[in-house]
């Protein structure tokens, strides 16, 4: 560990002086922003599994809009991997897509965005262009990640 | 609200409106009402590895160490060679490792925010992990968002990664000394970023010749006075 500096220097909240040029360091666990998403939507389902330990969760119902970043492979691979030795294991993740919807403070358009195509040799790109007056548009609509329900079974009502 | 609706072969259905972003927005925000409380406005630093956003942040710390409080919270996923590079400039460091993570999130910058005391700061700049796609999904509570991109990334960076400019107020391109022996131009990555966004601020800078440092360091003022 090197040594704290002279000068300068900042108090911490547990009393002691953290000279300025000394460096806090602070950890975490390893995670891929699909697993942070998979291991909330994990937590709440078997937050309701341990409340409901009659239910088996079959199926999950998930709205993921078009202006986030989530890769829908990616958080299904997570989400198997997470639930594999769980009570979700094998339920199914139903996804689906929630369209971009901009408002220009412009000129008052609300609808779909401006897309950019041919910016590459792929999909068009969701701008924040006004497809009306070409000024800058804010997003209502399609950055949200969220469960929107559960499918499951009584335990007791499964058959075999 | 919760309905329960019985399915012919007994299978229900529950209506759960739960979002999995509002964890972290919600510290993200908690973040921001400390901040806010101290008069401190903190800037999340945004780009790939190499992009310059360490030398940047280091830059900024020079010129305005002397005038008000400033402190850094840098993230890396295991090294802490950018934390002790800042660290050099005598400013609190709070360096915050991922282990392998590709994104700092509410949480840990929050947990940072209580490690340092924030009487006589007025701004911390937070240098995420060098990583164009993850940290986008992640706020922290900051006041505005920089997307550093070089030119030694060629092209295509902005169309490569258009989500993560579309929630930034200023982009730098950095590195311009090297535009010409990277064939690359400055006004058409310019281009593509207003394309995306037209309101957002895009600086072109190079940390080597001090190209539009004064102008980043104004920038980054104007955020602090809330313009």
């Amino acid at each position: 560990m090197r040594k704290p500096k002279a000068s300068g220097g900042i108090f911490c909240h547990s009393g002691f002086v953290i000279p300025s040029g000394f460096v806090i360091r602070i950890s975490s666990f390893p995670h891929m922003h699909e697993l942070s998403i998979a291991s909330g939507l994990v937590e709440k389902l078997l937050q309701f599994t341990d409340e409901n330990p009659e239910k088996k969760i079959v199926e999950v119902h998930l709205a993921v809009g078009e202006l986030s970043h989530i890769e829908e492979e990616q958080l299904r691979f997570c989400y198997e991997a997470i639930t594999a030795e769980t009570p979700l294991a094998g339920s199914a993740l139903e996804i689906e897509k929630i369209d971009a919807i901009v408002v220009c403070p412009h000129c008052s358009y609300r609808g779909r965005p401006k897309y950019w195509d041919g910016a590459l040799s792929g999909i068009p790109i969701a701008t924040l262009e006004c497809p009306n007056c070409s000024n800058a548009t804010e997003a209502t609509d399609g950055e949200e990640c969220a469960i929107k329900s559960i499918r499951f079974t009584e335990a007791n009502s499964v058959a075999k | 609200m919760i309905t329960l609706e019985a399915q012919p072969d007994e299978i229900y259905d529950i209506e759960l409106e739960h979002s999995l972003l509002e964890a972290n927005a919600k510290l993200a925000k908690e973040n921001r009402t400390v901040l806010d409380q101290h008069g401190i406005t903190a800037i999340d630093f945004m780009g790939a590895i190499g992009s310059g956003k360490t030398t940047l942040i280091t830059k900024m710390v020079e010129r305005l160490k002397d005038r008000l409080g400033v402190a850094v919270f840098n993230g890396d996923a295991t090294t802490s060679n950018d934390a002790d590079a800042i660290a050099k400039q005598n400013v609190p460091v709070v360096q915050i490792a991922t282990i392998n993570g590709c994104h700092l999130d509410a949480n840990l910058v929050g947990k940072g925010l209580r490690k340092i005391e924030l009487e006589n700061l007025k701004m911390i700049f937070i240098e995420n992990i060098g990583n164009l796609i993850c940290p986008a999904e992640f706020p922290l509570g900051s006041k505005a968002r920089v997307v550093v991109v070089s030119v030694t990334e060629g092209p295509w960076m902005v169309r490569k990664h258009p989500h993560m400019f579309l929630g930034a107020e200023i982009v730098v391109i950095n590195k311009i000394d090297l535009a010409q022996a990277m064939d690359v131009s400055v006004d058409q990555l310019k281009n593509d970023v207003h394309k995306l966004k037209p309101d957002i601020k895009v600086i072109a800078t190079s940390t080597k010749t001090g190209a539009g440092l004064n102008e980043f360091e104004k920038a980054l003022l104007a955020v602090s006075h809330g313009k």
